[in-house]
């Protein structure tokens, strides 16, 4: 059985931007691509970025900014009643 | 600027359980939340314990399931034992035992609630002692004026005023941040739990699973993982620390899903996927760094979860009713500075919270190796265990060469099994029975012993009048 994660997260739209990357940090050891549940970041051309729509797909986990080792990663969470909306937790 | 006697971070059961402590004591409290209203946020923690029930009765007695529709209380837990093939090769269920010394904790071992509901309703405990609780405000900062502490302000700039703020704020706590106490855990402070909820008619989990309300998967290929049973559903996760995973999380939790049993399982129980989560849980072996001038931080933020299973309302209620009557008694005083609320530690110290963290080492050491080392431990402890539990129950041999078969077979595991009850297994026995057992400890001592224990039981039966 496959389980499509489409449509397992309800969220309240108008987060801002509430991660971001320090290049001047970044290290590229790509532990941020591994621990994404949602699989949010990725590398391209020796670069490592979030996508575009995280703001649509991120759990609010903060697992990225924890693992992050050289402190690149920045995660304030969403303004004040937007994102994630978790009913059954 | 509003002014108060007490600022708190967070409307979780800690904030709300801090909040209604010190709106009760007379002071102006307010607490915020950043989402639209408590436990939209929450994920797991969703187990209560029977020391809730105990040690706040009056509160507990009024949660009932018009208030809160999920939840389920359940007698029994089952391990389930996977083999290295992904088999569910045995498992057991266990009820509360003899030795258990009150009630509820005789009739169930955990009463599990969805968050989205149980948070509110802890709240209203607070709102109504006359706490003010602000929804859908992000606290980004704390106020500082000659470098000490004052205060919080909001993501619109918007600044409240009180000599103590309390950071109920959860794993990533801004409070620990902005005060210095914290900036990130170690890797190996804080874990990684995603979960599945899965939807199931109340009444087929009635008929399959009885009053079984708690599972936990043992298996080499994926991390100890938890199911968790609710009036209408049930999750499923796992979780270990940041530095363990070797790829996606989710790879290892639809191993899991992915049990041929599992499926069964759901297909049995009528079961669809419904929500994903992931969250970080602090998981340490004792609390540090939990106050400084103006500031006390409590459940998670302040690394109380249990060490060895994770249990997070109940030490974040124990530590936040404790925080607001020290917060209370400093405001008063007009001294909140670090000195003045290292009460706090010693307070927290005294409950059952502290003596779990009498041994959190130890036990925090021994989820480590057990659980959260799947490949390293659970590939032979799972066939050990096994070949005990399910070697009896066999008619291929005459039963006595069965035994013997068997005790050979045991003794192939040894290795392994010897340091790992060496490492971990006598040290904790050590610190539970605060005993010296230095002597029963020495690996090399054992390791002599071991082999020759198990070399006087008989290889084969000697003929009778022989």
């Amino acid at each position: 059985m496959k389980i499509e994660l489409e449509g397992l997260t309800n969220r309240v739209p108008g987060t801002g931007d509430f991660i971001t990357i320090d290049y001047a940090k970044c290290n590229n050891c790509e532990c941020c691509l591994i621990i994404c549940v949602m699989n949010l970041w990725r590398k391209k051309e020796g670069k490592i970025y979030i996508v575009d729509d995280y703001q649509s797909k991120c759990l609010e986990c903060a697992a990225c900014f924890q693992v992050c080792a050289a402190d690149a990663i920045n995660f304030n969470y969403p303004i004040g009643g937007t994102g994630i909306v978790i009913e059954k937790g | 600027m509003k002014k108060y006697d007490l600022i708190i971070i967070g409307a979780g059961p800690g904030g709300s359980m801090a909040a209604k402590t010190a709106a009760e004591k007379g002071l102006k409290t307010i607490f915020f939340e950043r989402s639209r209203k408590p436990g939209e946020k929450n994920s797991s923690g969703c187990g209560l314990g029977p020391r809730m029930f105990r040690d706040f009765p009056e509160m507990m007695k009024e949660l009932t399931p018009d208030k809160c529709p999920s939840m389920r209380a359940g007698t029994a837990s089952r391990n389930y034992f996977v083999n290295n093939d992904d088999i569910v090769s045995g498992y057991i269920m266990a009820r509360p035992t003899e030795s258990v010394s009150y009630e509820p904790a005789k009739s169930w071992i955990t009463m599990n609630v969805y968050r989205s509901e149980f948070d509110p309703w802890i709240a209203k405990f607070a709102t109504d002692a006359g706490a003010e609780l602000k929804t859908s405000t992000l606290i980004v900062d704390l106020l500082k004026e000659d470098g000490k502490i004052c205060g919080v302000i909001d993501e619109k700039g918007e600044k409240y005023r009180a000599p103590i703020v309390i950071g109920a704020d959860g794993v990533i706590s801004t409070v620990a941040q902005k005060s210095g106490l914290r900036n990130k855990w170690a890797q190996n402070q804080v874990t990684l739990t995603l979960q599945y909820d899965f939807q199931a008619p109340s009444d087929k989990i009635d008929d399959i699973m009885g009053d079984e309300t708690l599972a936990v998967w043992w298996g080499s290929n994926f991390p100890a993982s938890y199911q968790v049973f609710f009036n209408d559903g049930f999750h499923q996760g796992l979780g270990n620390w940041m530095n363990w995973w070797d790829k996606n999380p989710l790879y290892y939790l639809n191993r899991v899903i992915n049990l041929k049993y599992y499926q069964r399982l759901l297909k049995i129980l009528d079961a669809k996927p419904r929500e994903l989560q992931s969250h970080l849980l602090p998981w340490l072996d004792y609390p540090f760094n939990t106050h400084t001038d103006g500031v006390i931080l409590i459940g998670d933020a302040g690394g109380f979860p249990c060490p060895l299973e994770a249990e997070g309302i109940y030490p974040a209620m124990v530590t936040g009713k404790i925080a607001a009557e020290v917060a209370s008694e400093a405001v008063t005083s007009g001294d909140v500075s670090k000195a003045t609320l290292k009460r706090f530690d010693e307070e927290w110290q005294n409950t059952s919270i502290g003596k779990e963290f009498e041994a959190g080492c130890e036990l925090w050491n021994i989820w480590k190796a057990l659980p959260f080392s799947p490949k390293e431990t659970m590939s032979w402890f799972v066939p050990m265990i096994m070949e005990i539990l399910g070697g009896i129950f066999d008619w291929s041999q005459p039963h006595a060469l069965r035994v013997r078969q068997i005790i050979s077979h045991i003794k192939s595991y040894m290795p392994k099994a010897t340091p790992f009850i060496m490492t971990y297994v006598f040290p904790l026995i050590a610190k539970v029975f605060e005993d010296d057992l230095d002597k029963l400890m020495d690996p090399k001592k054992i390791m002599k012993v071991l082999p020759k224990l198990l070399d006087m039981l008989p290889q084969k039966k000697k003929k009778r009048g022989g």
